[in-house]
């Protein structure tokens, strides 16, 4: 995968457009999925943008990992974005939507059903900030934690981190729905490790929000 | 699940869980809800995600051509070689900004990476804070490079190097240099669905063209006289690309 992706590299850079087109078909779905947590309904304007630098600066990219340039190069447009905009990292749903999507999901899964993208993404949304990033960074644009590390500044070690944390945050919420309390997104902010004793018993209680 | 075992074997089954994710769809995935959770958003891409791509490759086409600066929509395609240093120079430029061009100049080879040597996801135990034996995924992390030029981090303040941040700065880019660059933002500027025009206006990288069409109401006219009417249509319905969602996941 990192090769073909490699390979695209080069032929774009030779000025190859399906060789970009590729590139933009690999990247754009995990981009744009990233870029929603950051900067919620602006994501496809800031997806824009990092293509249009792309574009411009493929013929100095000189090598490395393609996927984290342009993750970096999206993660400072949407942080330029932000800035334009004062506003700090958010939620992009209000905290409603996400409920109901993330428990869309949690029954989902209980149905054993699969899992809807949106849903998905919503719950991972609900997150702290740092958590989702570490999270979409390695689960959903492929980086290890080291390259990940580099993307955001931050030690290879504090995103393994909080990406972990964010996973067990995660499997609370779906436990704790299962459960057949309506937690709310919010209110599940800091259990720093679950009980193990919780451990997912048949979802005895009826549907938690009918 | 994970928290039945030692702390350890947590982690190193979240990072499996993690590195699978995005690779091979699901590993366990019918059974383990955090891995049908990862899984699914990390699905493949839909086609309604790829709504951008003609305005992506106009973009891309359009820097090709700006460093040979060409009105005809017919040129294009010429060798990268001379591209590769038109295109530095003309970046460094037209950002101007003593900043800006530090910024450009230097980007590539120190970027926010905490530490400079030569990354590997072996080495350093000290960075693991935990564990230790927990592999990166070894995956091509190319030597030292790999990291992103561009504005280098995200704490600094002077917007990036982008050229179009430009605009009103006198006298840096030449005249030239300035026309083949309208020309390349006004080619992605048509390119754009309609709805998309309106919000690319209000982002730095085309203010430069704002100003140049006199105003926001301009633009239009102002790139249609300038290149003419885009070139590839100006397509709204993701599905006018050859079967995007097919070829979307290597």
């Amino acid at each position: 995968m990192t090769g073909e992706l490699n390979e695209a590299v080069v032929a774009a850079q030779a000025g190859d457009e399906q060789a970009f087109r590729f590139l933009y078909r690999s990247l754009q779905p995990g981009l744009l999925r990233y870029l929603t947590a950051l900067v919620g309904a602006d994501a496809e304007d800031v997806a824009s943008e990092t293509w249009l630098q792309v574009s411009r600066d493929l013929p100095t990219f000189t090598g490395g990992e393609f996927r984290a340039w342009t993750v970096t190069i999206a993660r400072n447009r949407a942080m330029d974005h932000l800035r334009r905009q004062r506003r700090r990292p958010s939620l992009p749903v209000p905290v409603q939507a996400l409920s109901d999507l993330a428990s869309d999901a949690d029954t989902a899964e209980r149905a054993g059903e699969s899992i809807g993208t949106e849903a998905a993404l919503a719950l991972i949304g609900t997150l702290p900030p740092r958590e989702a990033e570490a999270v979409l960074l390695r689960a959903v644009l492929g980086l290890d934690a080291e390259t990940a590390g580099r993307v955001l500044g931050r030690r290879p070690g504090a995103v393994r981190t909080a990406a972990h944390r964010g996973l067990r945050r995660l499997a609370a919420l779906m436990e704790r729905r299962g459960e057949g309390g309506p937690a709310t997104a919010a209110d599940d902010a800091t259990p720093p490790r679950p009980r193990d004793v919780r451990r997912r018993q048949t979802p005895h209680a009826e549907p938690a929000d009918g | 699940m994970f928290f039945r075992r030692s702390a350890r074997a947590d982690r190193a089954a979240l990072d499996r869980l993690l590195d699978a994710a995005a690779t091979d769809h699901v590993p366990g995935a019918g059974t383990e809800p955090l891995a049908r959770l990862l899984s699914a958003a990390a699905a493949p891409g839909r086609p309604d995600e790829l709504a951008g791509e003609e305005a992506a490759l106009a973009a891309f086409r359009a820097a090709r051509a700006t460093p040979a600066r060409a009105p005809e929509p017919t040129r294009r395609r010429r060798p990268v070689t001379a591209g590769v240093a038109a295109w530095a120079a003309g970046v460094a430029v037209t950002a101007t900004a003593g900043v800006a061009f530090a910024a450009v100049a230097i980007d590539r080879p120190d970027a926010p990476p905490p530490r400079p040597r030569p990354t590997t996801g072996a080495s350093d135990p000290g960075e693991t804070g935990g564990p230790g034996g927990t592999p990166g995924g070894g995956a091509s992390t190319g030597a030292s490079s790999g990291t992103p030029s561009g504005p280098p981090a995200p704490t600094t303040g002077p917007p990036a190097p982008t050229a179009g941040a430009s605009a009103t700065r006198p006298g840096s880019p030449s005249p030239r240099e300035r026309a083949a660059e309208l020309d390349g933002q006004c080619r992605a500027y048509l390119a754009m669905p309609p709805a998309q025009r309106e919000r690319a206006l209000d982002t730095p990288g085309f203010a430069d063209l704002v100003t140049a069409a006199g105003g926001r109401a301009q633009v239009t006219d102002y790139c249609r006289d300038r290149v003419g009417e885009p070139e590839p249509p100006t397509t709204r319905e993701p599905k006018s690309g050859p079967t995007p969602a097919a070829s979307a996941t290597p």
